[in-house]
C-alpha cells in the first residue's frame, strides 16, 4: 500500500475577527488593571468624546430639526468630506493610531492575510473614537429620515455606518503606509517636502475657501457638495439626502463608490501590512558603510554643532541632535512642527476677517489683522514647537539608563536636550516669521512676531521641562512612528493638553504686551521676547534639573516599556 | 584606601513590583580582585538586584556599597568606580558603534583625545571596527552585547558588573569576551556577572552565588558550593527543578 504523501491534517478551527476583537478588549483590560488613573482618565477621555459626539449629531441634525431642506445636502458632504479627510491626515499630523494590537505580534502565526487584514480592522473599529463619530454623524439619519420618511433614514444609517468603515479605513492604510515609507531614507527626504509643499499649497486653498464663503453664493455651494457627494469623501454621508430628495438611484451607486474605497484601502493596508511584519522583524540589511578613519569623536559631533566643547554637555547635545534626524518619531515631530508652523498662522490671520477676489485686481484685504491676532497665532507655533518635549525622555526610552548609570547632574542634561532640539526649532521659528510677515504683506512685523515665537517657546521649554520629567510615560519599542500604547494614548492627549494650556498661560504677558503696547512692541518685541524665553528656559531647567537628580530611577522606570 | 573596602556590598536590598515580591532582602560581599558569579534561573531576581546595586532601581530597603561608597547617597562618587552593561535595556543604538563609544566616553567626563586613542582599540580588539559607521540598532546580537561591553569598560572602572553578558553570543564571540574579562581581573579588577550557564561560571568564577525566589540560597567561593559535585547538580539541588516522568507530554512522540 503506497503511503499517503500529505498527512490529514485535522481541521484546525478557523480564526475570525472576532478573536481579535476580543484580544483587543482584553488588552485594554489588563492595562487598567490595578491602575485607578488609567480607569479614570480613560473615563474621562470618553466623557469629552461623548460630549463632542452629541453636540455634533444635533449639528448635523439641524437641517432636519428646523426644516431646512436646502442645507441637507450641504451639511451632509461637507461635514462627511472633512471626517474623512480628518481621519486620513490627523493621525499622520497629531494622534497617532492605536497599536493595541501590533501587527508584528502576528508574523509567526499561520494566518492568511485577508483573516489578519479583517481581524486587525475589527480590532481597530473598538475604540472611542470610532464610537464617537457614530453617534455623532448618527445625526444625518434624523435629517434623512425628516424629509424622505423612513426608507431614506435607513439608506442613511447604512451609509454612515460605511462612513465610519471607511473613515478607519483610512487612518489604517495612510499610517500603515507612511510607516513603511519613513522607514527608507531616500523616501523619508522626499516625504518632508511633499509634506512641506502641501502645506504651501493648504493657504491659497484656504484663502479660495475663504472667498467661496463670502460669496454666500448657495447654488455655488450647492454645486460644490454636490461634486464632494460622488467622491469617496462624501459619498456614504449623502446617500441618505439623495433618497430624501427624490434621487433614489444615486443612493446604490454611491454606496457601491464608498465600498470600493474601503476595498481599496484595506488592500493597501495589507500590502504594507506586510512589509511591517517582515520589517519589525529587522530593519533592512546591515550595509557596511566606508570605515571611518578619524576619531570617534569627530564622528559623533555633526558639522553643524563643530562649535560645541568635546565635553558632558557637548555630547549630549550632539547625540540628541543626531537623534532628532536618526529616530524616525522624533523626526515624524520635526516634520509636524515644520507643516503646522506655517499652516496655522496663515489660516488664522487670513481666515479672521477674509479676504474677497475682485475680478479686477485678484485677492484683497479687507480690514486689517491685528498684531494681537498675529501674536496669538505665533503663540501656539512657538507652544507647539515646545511641547513636542512633553515626554522627551519616552523617545529615549531604556536607552536611557546610560546616561542614569554615568550620573548625569539633571541641569545639565535639560539644558543640553533643550539646545539641541533648539538647534532645528529656532531656525523653524525663524523661517515662520519671515514667511508669515511678508505673506501678510506687513515686513515691519518681524521682530514682534520673532519675540513672541521665541518667547512662547522658551516658556514652554520650561513648562515641558518638569512635565517630562513628572509626566513621562512609555513609547511601544516598534518601528512605526505614530504607535502609542491605547492605554497611554488618552494619558498622552490630556497631558498634551494640560502642557498647552500651562505654556499657554505662562506665554499670555507677550500677547498681552502687543495688545498694550501698540508701536513701541514694533521694536521692543524681539528683544523682550529673546530675553523672556531664554531666561524662562534656564530658570526650568534650573529647578526642573533639581527635581530629575532627585528621581531619576523613577524616571527610567516611567520611560521602560512594559511594566 | 579602598582595599579594606569590598567591591561591593549589598546590605539587605529589598524591592517588590504590584505587591509580588522579587528580591526579598540580599546580603552580598564581593572582594576586590575577584570574579563573582550570580547564578539563578529564570525570574529569580538576578536583574532587580543588579539594578539596585547599580542605581538603576530604587530599593524598598537596604542600600548598596561600591568600593566603600554608598550608591544611593553618593551617587557620583560610587557610579565613577563603575562599568555597567544592563540586559534587556537598549543602548543609544541610532549611533554608529564608534559614536556610542564616544558617547559615553565624555560623558563620563573622559578627555577627547584618550576616548579616540581607547575606542579605537576597543573596537579593533572586539573586531567591531570593519562595522564602520553601522547603526548599533543594525548589529547582531553578539556584536550588540560586544559594543556594550566596550562601553562599560571605556573609562576604566574598577569594577564591571554585567547582566546576562554571554546571553545570544556565538562561541568566538564569547571566548573573546571571557579573554578580555579575565585580563580585566588579572590587572586588579573585579567583575561580577549574572548568568544561568554553569558551564560559563564554573570556567571563569572564583565565588559564585545561587539566587533563587528573590533570596541567596548558597554563597562562597566556587570550590565552598559546589563542594565534590558539579555545580549544576547543586543548582538544580537548590533550585528545586523537576523531572520528567515521560508520562505528561506523550503527544510529542508518534
Amino acid at each position: 500500500m503506497a503511503v499517503p504523501v500529505s498527512a490529514p491534517t485535522s481541521p484546525a478551527r478557523r480564526v475570525s475577527a472576532r478573536h481579535f476583537v476580543r484580544l483587543k478588549l482584553r488588552v485594554m483590560g489588563n492595562n487598567f488593571r490595578g491602575q485607578g488613573w488609567r480607569i479614570a482618565l480613560f473615563l474621562v477621555g470618553s466623557l469629552f468624546g461623548l460630549w463632542f459626539a452629541v453636540s455634533a449629531f444635533f449639528g448635523l441634525a439641524a437641517p432636519g430639526l428646523i426644516g431646512e431642506d436646502r442645507y441637507a445636502l450641504l451639511v451632509a458632504a461637507f461635514a462627511g468630506g472633512l471626517m474623512v479627510l480628518g481621519w486620513l491626515l490627523l493621525p499622520l499630523v497629531f494622534f497617532g493610531v492605536d497599536e493595541t494590537l501590533d501587527p508584528a505580534r502576528f508574523a509567526l502565526l499561520p494566518l492568511p492575510r485577508r483573516t489578519l487584514v479583517t481581524g486587525l480592522f475589527a480590532a481597530a473599529l473598538v475604540s472611542v473614537p470610532t464610537i464617537a463619530v457614530l453617534v455623532a454623524l448618527s445625526g444625518l439619519v434624523v435629517t434623512a429620515g425628516v424629509f424622505g420618511g423612513w426608507s431614506a433614514a435607513v439608506v442613511a444609517a447604512v451609509g454612515v455606518v460605511c462612513g465610519v468603515l471607511l473613515c478607519v479605513a483610512a487612518a489604517r492604510a495612510v499610517t500603515s503606509a507612511f510607516a513603511t515609507m519613513l522607514r527608507s531614507r531616500r523616501v523619508r527626504d522626499l516625504a518632508a517636502v511633499l509634506l512641506a509643499v502641501a502645506a504651501a499649497l493648504l493657504g491659497p486653498l484656504q484663502i479660495a475657501g475663504v472667498a467661496a464663503i463670502q460669496d454666500v453664493d448657495w447654488d455655488r455651494l450647492n454645486g460644490v457638495a454636490t461634486v464632494i457627494g460622488w467622491t469617496p469623501f462624501g459619498a456614504p454621508w449623502t446617500a441618505g439626502i439623495d433618497v430624501a430628495q427624490g434621487r433614489v438611484w444615486a443612493a446604490p451607486l454611491k454606496l457601491l463608490i464608498t465600498l470600493a474605497a474601503i476595498a481599496a484601502l484595506l488592500a493597501w493596508w495589507s500590502r504594507s501590512l506586510e512589509s511591517a511584519m517582515v520589517g519589525a522583524a529587522s530593519s533592512g540589511p546591515a550595509r557596511a558603510k566606508p570605515v571611518a578613519t578619524d576619531g570617534v569623536v569627530a564622528q559623533l559631533f555633526p558639522r553643524a554643532a563643530g562649535w560645541l566643547r568635546r565635553d558632558r554637555f557637548g555630547v549630549l547635545v550632539a547625540r540628541e541632535a543626531r537623534y532628532w534626524w536618526r529616530d524616525a518619531r522624533r523626526r515624524a515631530n520635526l516634520i509636524t512642527i515644520a507643516v503646522v508652523g506655517l499652516f496655522v498662522p496663515v489660516m488664522v490671520n487670513f481666515g479672521g476677517q477674509g479676504f474677497t477676489v475682485d475680478n479686477e485686481q485678484g485677492f484683497n484685504f479687507v480690514g486689517e489683522t491685528s498684531p494681537v491676532l498675529v501674536s496669538l497665532s505665533m503663540l501656539f507655533v512657538g507652544l507647539l514647537a515646545a511641547v513636542t518635549l512633553a515626554n522627551q525622555f519616552g523617545f529615549d526610552g531604556s536607552a536611557y539608563a546610560a546616561n542614569v548609570v554615568a550620573g548625569v547632574p539633571g541641569r545639565v542634561e535639560l539644558r543640553a536636550r533643550m539646545t539641541a532640539f533648539s538647534l532645528y526649532v529656532l531656525p523653524m521659528l525663524a523661517v515662520v516669521a519671515v514667511v508669515i510677515a511678508l505673506v501678510l504683506g506687513e515686513p515691519a512685523w518681524v521682530g514682534f512676531m520673532a519675540g513672541t515665537l521665541v518667547g512662547t517657546y522658551g516658556a514652554g521649554l520650561a513648562v515641558n521641562s518638569f512635565l517630562s520629567v513628572l509626566g513621562a510615560y512609555s513609547l511601544p519599542e516598534t518601528s512605526n512612528p505614530f504607535a502609542m500604547n491605547s492605554g497611554a494614548g488618552m494619558v498622552k492627549s490630556l497631558l498634551t493638553l494640560l502642557a498647552m494650556v500651562a505654556t499657554g498661560a505662562v506665554a499670555v504677558p507677550m500677547v498681552v504686551a502687543a495688545a498694550l503696547l501698540g508701536d513701541v512692541w514694533l521694536w521692543l518685541g524681539l528683544p523682550l521676547g529673546l530675553a523672556y524665553g531664554v531666561g524662562a528656559a534656564l530658570l526650568g531647567a534650573y529647578l526642573a534639573g533639581d527635581a530629575l537628580d532627585r528621581r531619576q530611577p523613577e524616571l527610567l522606570a516611567m520611560v521602560t516599556p512594559r511594566r | 584606601m579602598t582595599g579594606e573596602h569590598p567591591a561591593l556590598a549589598l546590605r539587605g536590598l529589598a524591592k517588590s513590583f504590584d505587591g509580588k515580591i522579587a528580591v526579598a532582602g540580599v546580603d552580598l560581599d564581593v572582594p576586590t580582585g575577584s570574579f563573582y558569579g550570580l547564578l539563578g534561573p529564570n525570574g529569580a531576581g538576578k536583574t532587580t538586584t543588579l539594578s539596585m546595586a547599580v542605581g538603576l532601581l530604587r530599593p524598598d530597603a537596604g542600600g548598596a556599597w561600591v568600593l566603600g561608597r554608598d550608591v544611593w547617597t553618593d551617587p557620583v562618587g560610587a557610579k565613577q568606580l563603575l562599568g555597567v552593561m544592563p540586559d534587556g535595556v537598549r543602548l543609544f543604538d541610532r549611533l554608529s558603534g564608534g559614536e556610542l563609544l564616544a558617547y559615553h566616553g565624555l560623558l563620563r567626563g573622559m578627555d577627547p583625545a584618550v576616548v579616540d586613542q581607547r575606542a579605537a582599540e576597543l573596537l579593533d580588539v572586539l573586531a567591531l571596527a570593519d562595522a564602520g559607521r553601522t547603526l548599533v540598532v543594525d548589529y547582531s546580537a553578539g556584536m550588540k552585547k560586544k559594543i556594550g561591553l566596550a562601553c562599560a569598560l571605556l573609562h576604566g572602572p574598577r569594577l564591571l558588573v554585567l547582566d546576562e553578558p554571554f546571553e545570544a553570543v556565538d562561541p568566538v564571540s564569547a571566548a573573546l569576551i571571557r579573554d578580555i574579562l579575565k585580563r580585566y581581573v588579572a590587572g586588579g579588577g573585579t567583575v561580577v556577572f549574572s548568568s544561568h550557564v554553569m558551564e560559563v561560571v564554573q570556567r571563569l568564577c572564583s565565588h559564585v552565588a545561587i539566587l533563587a525566589e528573590g533570596t541567596i540560597k548558597r554563597v562562597g567561593t566556587l570550590e565552598e558550593v559546589r563542594g565534590e559535585r558539579s555545580l549544576e547538580e547543586v543548582f538544580v539541588e537548590v533550585v528545586g527543578g523537576r523531572t520528567a516522568t515521560g508520562e505528561e507530554l506523550a503527544w510529542l512522540s508518534r
